[in-house]
């Protein structure tokens, strides 16, 4: 910027000139801002206003009011979904966080071979969701996969059948998720905990804190940002998850582990009800929002106060 | 099949495609041209319709598939684009109550000639007719017909219970899966936990105790039948059969049993007759198990109709519409549907297809006359669990209710039913 501000306030230069060397930037920044927001505001648009209408197999005009919100709102399906997500949404955030941060602390011990293990915790996020679901629910399954090795392993009594129970069966999502997307979590905190001023954490050593201490009181806070980011990045992978599940559970056993964007799908793909689909894509826009917009305000009133600072 | 007829088709084809516009005339007759899609591209499917395809090329058109694989919905969603984008494809499959569905969002074709001069009607099951001319008029023509209730018996594990007699009521059933229980089988039935599968448990089971009573309650949504006792007595035989599967299964398909089955550590399986199909592709054989109709307490058959078919959409270029009539003759025929069905396990449509020579199996044999049974004594009703009876909202609400009834022990029989009635009502 202070570049483009000298040379622009360079005597002898006219403006024609100067719009025309700046032409690319305002073309490779704002077509494409423009573009991805027209698209995301006309089908919001265009979605939110098919959620108003009867339509079924093919988008109708008309007019329907809340209908469709209500018996979205009263199907089981939708109710069971709305659970599992608070569930899955909180369970999982809070899980990977603590596991992405164990991990980036034990790297930050300046171990030997921290490349390789590294690379080895982030892979999972190279691996796409299908495959993910896809692998877990060989592993998770009791006739074949883990439960099975420990059957012929010797361990008879050993019983882990949460993919068939439907009580468990959402924590396996959970367990699945985790395993791949902790990396994630693992490879931001670290970056942050490198990014921690020496001097300080020398400063906390000489004042007699131990390592824990220097942890605890002085390097973790000045995580805080990097751990907001981290759950909202979180969240709305657990609000919009989709294909994880489908891979790994397909909302079964019977219905007990359907999540809104199945209920999207199903509704609008499966069973030709695209204005209920449409309603039931609003509510999770909606759920979306909820966790958007305090996230916008916080970074509003944080930048404030360091512009003020 | 007398190979004169086909000939006398092909030239009442290539007639109607003479009598297309004059440009067309001026260059010679124009080659039927077809745009197709369906969902079958790979296994036996796929070949069945590849070997369609074929037959359609050597009658002079110009075949078009674009296959669609995966589910149903993916291939209705391709569907639903072209329609809406202005452009159907000459034909695609689309099957039960859909077809009359989708025909109210673009124009079909009125086959009702070509069908009258193939003398199609008189061949086919009455209610599976209805579905193919929603209003009055024939616009899709189904192609292959399987039963979703027939019930595979492992001759290995027959052998092991020392069970030597077919079951044809739902108590013989009951005895056998008990025998097979004791006899060692930890799970005697080789369902898999789809929701498919969830429903033709259901299914299987209450046309099998009441075919009217399924009629009343299934394909017509009669409120009274709905909450009758055949639906709790259908819920509780549905129960006693998910505890005779294996529960780690979980929401796989039957086709991870089949090794088991065939080797005689499960007993039965309750499918459709495509999982003979499915058997001969993993490349076990015919005397492996022995093809029955599905238990029905009033010891004659049920047959649970689940009928693939191709609905024709309106087009204005004369080379699709000349091959739109030669598809359709193609499909109504019956060297074709032998074809078709021999390849893919299923039975021909028409029912004057004599299933007596090679190439056809027992297995079919016995599905084909029970189908001519079933249509005799009025037991041939449609199937839920594969959208045959209602329309793929209500179906998909109506299974949502038993495949959960299926994996929650806990819900009763008596909850179910009241359940399934407020889905019914909840989805209407």
């Amino acid at each position: 910027m202070t570049e483009i501000v000298s040379i622009a306030t360079r005597p002898g230069r006219s403006a024609t000139s100067e719009m025309v060397r700046r032409l690319p930037e305002f073309l490779m920044i704002w077509v494409p801002l423009l573009l991805s927001a027209a698209h995301l505001i006309s089908f919001s648009i265009w979605t939110i206003w098919i959620s108003f209408t009867p339509s079924t197999l093919i988008p109708v005009s008309g007019w329907v009011g809340l209908h469709n919100y209500n018996s979205v709102l009263a199907s089981r399906n939708w109710q069971i979904a709305f659970d599992n997500l608070l569930l899955f949404g909180i369970a999982f955030v809070l899980l990977s966080l603590t596991t992405g941060l164990l991990l980036a602390i034990l790297l930050d011990q300046r171990i030997r071979g921290e490349n390789v293990l590294r690379t080895i915790f982030l892979y999972p996020l190279a691996v796409s969701f299908v495959v993910t679901g896809t692998v877990w629910s060989w592993l998770l399954n009791p006739g074949i996969g883990i439960e099975k090795l420990a059957h012929d392993l010797g361990w008879t009594s050993f019983h882990f059948d949460w993919l068939v129970n439907r009580d468990m069966a959402i924590w396996t999502i959970v367990i699945a998720a985790i395993w791949q997307s902790s990396g994630f979590a693992m490879a931001l905190f670290l970056a942050g905990l490198r990014s921690v001023d020496s001097d300080i954490i020398k400063a906390a050593q000489i004042d007699g804190a131990g390592p824990i201490r220097t942890y605890w009181r002085v390097i973790l806070p000045t995580l805080w940002p990097i751990t907001v980011t981290v759950i909202v990045v979180q969240l709305q992978f657990a609000i919009s998850a989709f294909d994880l599940v489908r891979a790994l559970t397909n909302g079964g056993p019977g219905i007990a582990t359907q999540l809104p964007a199945l209920v999207v799908y199903d509704l609008m793909f499966q069973r030709s009800q695209l204005g209920r689909g449409a309603a039931a894509a609003v509510l999770m826009l909606l759920i979306l929002l909820a966790v958007l917009l305090p996230y916008a305000a916080w970074r509003y009133v944080r930048q404030r106060r360091a512009a003020h600072a | 099949m007398p190979i004169t007829t086909t000939r006398r088709r092909l030239l009442a084809g290539s007639a109607a495609a003479l009598a297309l516009p004059a440009f067309a005339r001026a260059e010679g007759a124009v080659k039927p041209r077809l745009t197709a899609i369906s969902q079958w591209s790979a296994g036996s499917d796929g070949a069945a319709i590849t070997a369609l395809g074929k037959k359609f090329e050597e009658k002079g058109g110009i075949w078009q598939h674009s296959p669609v694989p995966g589910f149903t919905t993916d291939m209705m969603n391709k569907l639903r684009a072209q329609i809406i984008a202005g452009d159907p494809p000459a034909c695609s499959q689309l099957k039960g109550p859909e077809i009359a569905a989708w025909s109210k969002i673009a124009p079909t074709v009125d086959l009702d000639a070509v069908v009258a001069a193939a003398g199609y009607e008189k061949v086919v099951a009455p209610d599976l007719a209805k579905l193919h001319k929603p209003a009055g008029k024939w616009i899709a023509l189904p192609l292959q017909i399987y039963s979703t209730n027939m019930l595979f018996l492992s001759k290995r594990g027959m052998d092991k219970a020392k069970a030597d007699k077919v079951p044809v009521t739902w108590a013989d059933f009951n005895e056998l899966a008990e025998k097979m229980k004791s006899a060692g089988m930890a799970y005697p039935i080789a369902n898999g936990g789809t929701r498919a599968d969830d429903g033709q448990k259901f299914e299987a089971s209450l046309a099998g105790i009441s075919p009217t009573a399924y009629r009343a309650a299934c394909m017509n949504l009669d409120k009274k039948a709905l909450e009758g006792p055949e639906m709790k007595a259908a819920f509780a035989q549905t129960r006693k059969i998910s505890d005779w599967c294996d529960p780690n299964v979980g929401v796989q398909p039957y086709a991870t049993n089949l090794k088991r089955f065939v080797d005689g550590d499960m007993g039965m399986l309750i499918m459709g007759g495509w999982a003979q199909g499915v058997l001969k592709n993993a490349g076990f054989k015919f005397d492996d198990y022995v093809i029955t109709p599905g238990p029905s307490d009033n010891s004659k058959p049920v047959f649970l109709l689940n009928a693939d078919a191709f609905i024709f959409w309106q087009r204005k270029e004369a080379d699709l519409q000349a091959g739109q009539m030669l598809m359709a003759q193609l499909v109504m025929d019956p060297a074709i549907q032998t074809m078709y069905s021999q390849i893919t396990g299923s039975i021909p449509v028409r029912t004057d297809v004599d299933l007596t020579g090679e190439g056809w199996s027992d297995g079919q044999r016995t599905t084909a006359a029970a189908l001519k049974n079933a249509m005799g004594n009025n037991q041939a009703v449609l199937s839920l669990a594969h959208n045959m009876a209602q329309e793929n909202g209500l179906t998909a609400a109506i299974i949502d209710v038993i495949t959960e009834y299926v994996k929650n022990k806990t819900i009763k029989p008596d909850e179910a039913v009241s359940r399934l009635a407020e889905a019914v009502e909840g989805a209407r």
